[in-house]
Parts: C-alpha cells; structure tokens; sequence
C-alpha cells in the first residue's frame, strides 16, 4: 500500500433524479486509522460508502480504496474490504450460520470459520437461529460478523451500533479498536456524536452533500449544545445568566427558565450558584439540532 | 458465479423439488390413462361431437390416441403455461426481487462481479427449469413399456427440449423486464400477460387464417409441443434459445450499468431516459 491513503475521494457528486445527494465531496482516510463520518440523515454518508464499492456511480468525481478506482475493477475492492450496510437485510429462510456461509462462498471460502465461532461468541450471537427469527439488534451482529470475518484490510460501516444494546456497542468498538490493531482502516459513519468522539482518530462531518469539516474528535465537544431547564423556588432575574458567553435564553414560563448552552457548562454552574436553584434538567440536542445551530453561527460569522 | 449458482440451486430447491413432484405425478397419471384413450374406438366420429372451433384451438385432438398426438394434447399443448409461472416468476424475481427486499446491496458487496452474480443465478434458474422437466420426461419413460406407449425414451425426450427453450425464453423476458418496470412482480404480470396472450392467438389462429402471418413474430409459433415425436425443428429450438439468450444478454448490460437500489421499488425508467435526452438536447 506504501504512503497511498486507504480511501481518496475528490469531487464526488451524485444526484438522484433532481435530488442532489453529494456535491462534491474530498475526502482522503489514511491507512490504519479510525475516521468517523458523522452528519445528520440525509446528509449523504450512505450515499458515499456506496459509491466507495460501486453498488452506485457517480455523475463525477473519482474515488480510490486500497489505490483501486471500484468503477474500474469492483471485485478487488470489495475482496479486501469489509462492508456493513445501514440498512441491513438478509435472507429470512436461512440461519445465521447459512448466510455467513454463503457470504463465505462468495470470498472464495477464504474465511477462517473459528475466527466467525469466536465473533459470535463476544457479540453474543446464536449461528442456529433462522434470521426471520431475529430481532433488529441481533441481525446487526450479523452484519457485523460478516463484515469482520475475512478480517478485511478496509471496514467499511454505515451505522455499525444501530440497534445494539451499550454493552454491545462497547463490544463493538473494542472490536474495532483490534481490528485497527491488526492492520485494518474503519471508516464509520454516525449520526451519533459520543460514538464518533468514543471511536475515531478522525472525524469528518457532512452536511448536505459537501463535506464541511475534518476535525479531531476532542473538538467535538465544541460542537455540542446543551439545553438546559432551571427551575428557582422563587421568580429571580435572569439577565445575568443569559448574557453569559455562549448561553441564550430559549423560554421562561413564571420560575421555569430554558437556556441553550454551547460548549461547557461551567460558566453557567458557577453562575447558578447565586440563585436559589430548585431543580436542572440537562439535554443533550440532536444532530440535526446541533447542525442547525452550529452551522447558522457559522454563517453568521463568516457574513 | 459459482457460488451464486449453486446458491440459487439452494434457494430454488423447495420449489424445483414441489414442481417436479408435482409434473411428474400429473405425467404418471396421464401416462397410465393412455391404454382407455387408445381403446377408444370411433374418436373421430366421437370428436366431431365437439365444436369444430375447438377441435381447431387444440390442434391434435384428432390425433390424441397416438403417442405423439396424446403427448401434445395432455401435456406439451399448456405445460408451457402451467411451468411458465415458475420460470416467469423466477426470472422476474431473479435480481429485482432480492434488490426490493435490500438484500442484493450486500451480496454485491462482497467479491463478486455483477456479471458473475447474473449469468450464476440466470445458469441456476435454468438448471432448475431442466431439473423439474428432466422429472416430467422420466414420468412418461418410466411407465412407457407398460401402457403401450410406443416411444423410446430418446423420441419422448425430443418435446421436452423446445419445451425448455420456450420455458427460459419467458424467463429471460420477464428477467429483462425486470431490469425496466419499477418492481419484479410488475415484469411477471407483464411476461404473463404476453404468454397467455400468445397462447391464445396461437390457438385462434387455427381458427382464423388471417391471424396465421401475424403468430410469425410471436415466440410461441416456434414451440414445436408435442410434434418435435416425429422431428426436432432445430432450427425453431435453436431461434428460441438464442432469443433466451439475447433477452438475458440486454437485462445483463441493463444490469451492469445502473445503481443498485438499498430497497423498495423504483420508478419508470423509460421516462427516466425520457429527461436525460432532454437535458442533453438543452445542455
């Protein structure tokens, strides 16, 4: 492989109809490391995984894995890369051991079938049970066992915890972790913040086709918004809460107030302590939240 | 393409094995009814009862107490509808169906080319095809000796060979329709509407010349039924394969040159190709 990055994208764009997906998205993910690509849904990580193995092609753009274009010869690509859809779906009438099996085949039986035991094993998964029968989290693992089993070079994982349980998912990022370990390329897409910053070395965020950050997984906490309820035993002025660096004020209803809080919450702690308090309630906001926020800010900086 | 041959061979077993069971002991049973037909005595004076436009449709009614002529009337002249429903219904599910369930964006993940996953699972469908007529051909070969079925088992074979090109020719077309209607049930409903309606003007072609040109263009005017007894039209057999194959060969590039859907049906392609021809002309 030498000094080549394990995925090189440049220019990609893809539209479905008039529905433009990706708009011309660079992005490089270098060998052995772990990058998370996070963006709300819709924002085109699915879109961009599959043109990385040519399920789709794209009006523009080229894209390398392992320093082969998949347009040219998909089947090199897709040997030493390791794929877990994110919508997953398998064949009902067979077990679990009956899919792994016929994806076996199609390497060219060239899994070791121990490896597959021992995977199922830490992931807790049952090979007899027929996939009809099983429920969203356990067809997961599937999907994770096979996209680990040939021990691939490049893993390629669109929403690798959906649906699994947070001891799984800690499972599956120490697997992740050994499978970096060993030699391997993770390229995982989320839309959850704390799996990417828990996860990745790296972090590139999509919004609306374009990628519109790389970042490390430390600034990620810049990113975050809290909204933050207060309730004071008795109506208080809250001017000096709000023109606090980084609160604004999003609702007050009698001694309810709501703040929005970018970034720490020690300011605003320290602030409180001179009020007479009765309850906090902290939440987190979603993805979408966060982008819409964070990105309106940077628009507004940048006019 | 090996892998995914044999694996459609494994996910086309349950059928091939209730089609097969089923076409055989349907055969059996026609074959063991032979000997009553054969010992019917005035079957001319007794057919002449029927409508003359019947006798027409079924075009060897008069013949049906020979063995070529009862092979045709009770098996060859509609098996090719009644197995037609699993080849259509096979090849319109063959790529598309998997695609509407999701499941084929993961196969293709794997190190298979597009090209080795169609021509595997289209070999497989075939095989299947073969497998259930191979077990019709033994249903009549077997009790031949017994009910005085005078034909050898090379001559009760012959039928069965256009009968196989006819079969994969319907399940190549609803294969490439497949690959054009947004949904695989769609391209069967169509290919079935195509075969029972060339079934039928077939059959009212016997009534009506006028009609007879016309069935030249149409596949089943080649499909010899139970006449390939007496001689194999190579020719006719060798035109139905090659259409088979052409049909296969048009939904492969079709299938070579687009995206592979995560799930769901999709939408027209033909005014798909409709806005890309506008757009060029305006670019």
């Amino acid at each position: 492989m030498g000094g080549s990055p394990a995925i090189e994208i440049r220019g990609l764009s893809k539209s479905y109809g008039r529905v433009q997906a990706l708009r011309g998205v660079d992005l490089e993910v270098k060998c052995g490391e772990i990058l998370g690509f996070l963006g709300p849904n819709g924002a085109g990580k699915t879109t961009t995984i599959r043109c990385l193995l040519d399920l789709i092609r794209p009006q523009a753009g080229t894209v390398r894995v392992l320093g082969i274009d998949p347009r040219k010869d998909p089947v090199a690509v897709r040997s030493r890369v390791g794929y877990l859809p994110g919508e997953l779906n398998l064949e009902g009438n067979l077990t679990v051991e009956g899919v792994l099996r016929y994806f076996n085949d199609l390497r060219g039986r060239r899994v070791e079938w121990g490896y597959v035991r021992q995977l199922a094993s830490r992931l807790d998964l049952n090979l007899s049970i027929p996939i009809k029968n099983l429920s969203k989290g356990n067809k997961q693992k599937v999907g994770l066992v096979q996209a680990l089993m040939a021990r691939p070079e490049l893993l390629l994982l669109d929403e690798p915890t959906s649906g699994l349980d947070p001891l799984m998912q800690q499972e599956v990022y120490r697997l992740l972790r050994e499978a970096q370990a060993n030699g391997a390329t993770v390229f995982f897409s989320s839309h959850v913040i704390s799996e990417v910053e828990a996860l990745a070395d790296r972090v590139a965020i999509i919004r609306e086709g374009v990628i519109v950050e790389e970042v490390e997984p430390g600034s990620l906490t810049d990113l975050s918004l809290r909204r933050i309820r207060v309730r004071f035993r008795e109506p208080v002025d809250v001017k000096p809460l709000v023109e606090l660096d980084g609160v604004s004020l999003v609702a007050r209803d009698g001694r309810e107030v709501t703040v929005q809080v970018e970034g720490e919450v020690d300011r605003l702690i320290k602030a409180l302590a001179a009020f007479p308090v009765s309850d906090i309630q902290t939440q987190h906001l979603s993805l979408e939240e966060v982008f819409l926020a964070y990105y309106r800010v940077g628009e507004k900086e940048e006019r | 393409m090996l892998a995914e041959f044999k694996h459609t061979l494994r996910r086309l077993r349950g059928p091939v094995v209730g089609w097969a069971l089923g076409v055989a002991l349907y055969g059996l049973l026609m074959a063991l009814m032979f000997p009553s037909i054969k010992q019917i005595e005035n079957l001319e004076e007794f057919m002449s009862l029927y409508p003359e436009e019947m006798t027409a449709f079924f075009e060897n009614l008069y013949a049906m107490a020979t063995p070529m002529g009862y092979l045709d009337v009770y098996f060859f002249a509609y098996m090719h509808l009644v197995i037609g429903i699993l080849a259509i219904s096979g090849g319109a599910g063959l790529l598309a169906a998997d695609e509407e369930r999701g499941i084929l964006d993961l196969v293709l993940a794997h190190p298979v080319s597009r090209t080795g996953l169609f021509w595997g699972r289209f070999l497989g469908l075939a095989v299947a095809l073969a497998l259930i007529l191979a077990a019709g051909w033994l249903s009549w070969v077997l009790p031949a000796g017994s009910v005085g079925f005078e034909l050898t088992p090379f001559e009760i074979l012959l039928p069965f060979l256009p009968l196989f090109a006819v079969l994969l020719f319907f399940a190549a077309l609803a294969l490439l329709l497949s690959m054009l209607v947004p949904a695989a049930r769609s391209a069967g409903m169509l290919t079935g509407a195509v075969l029972v309606g060339n079934f039928l003007l077939i059959g009212l072609s016997n009534i009506n010349d006028d009609l007879e040109p016309l069935m030249k263009f149409t596949p089943l005017y080649y499909y010899q039924g139970g006449l390939a007894v007496e001689g194999l039209e190579g020719s006719w057999l060798g035109g139905l394969l090659l259409a088979a194959l052409l049909l296969a060969a048009v939904a492969w590039l079709l299938f070579l040159h687009r995206d592979i859907r995560v799930g769901g049906e999709r939408s027209w392609v033909l005014p798909r190709i409709g806005r890309r021809f506008r757009l060029r002309q305006r670019g």
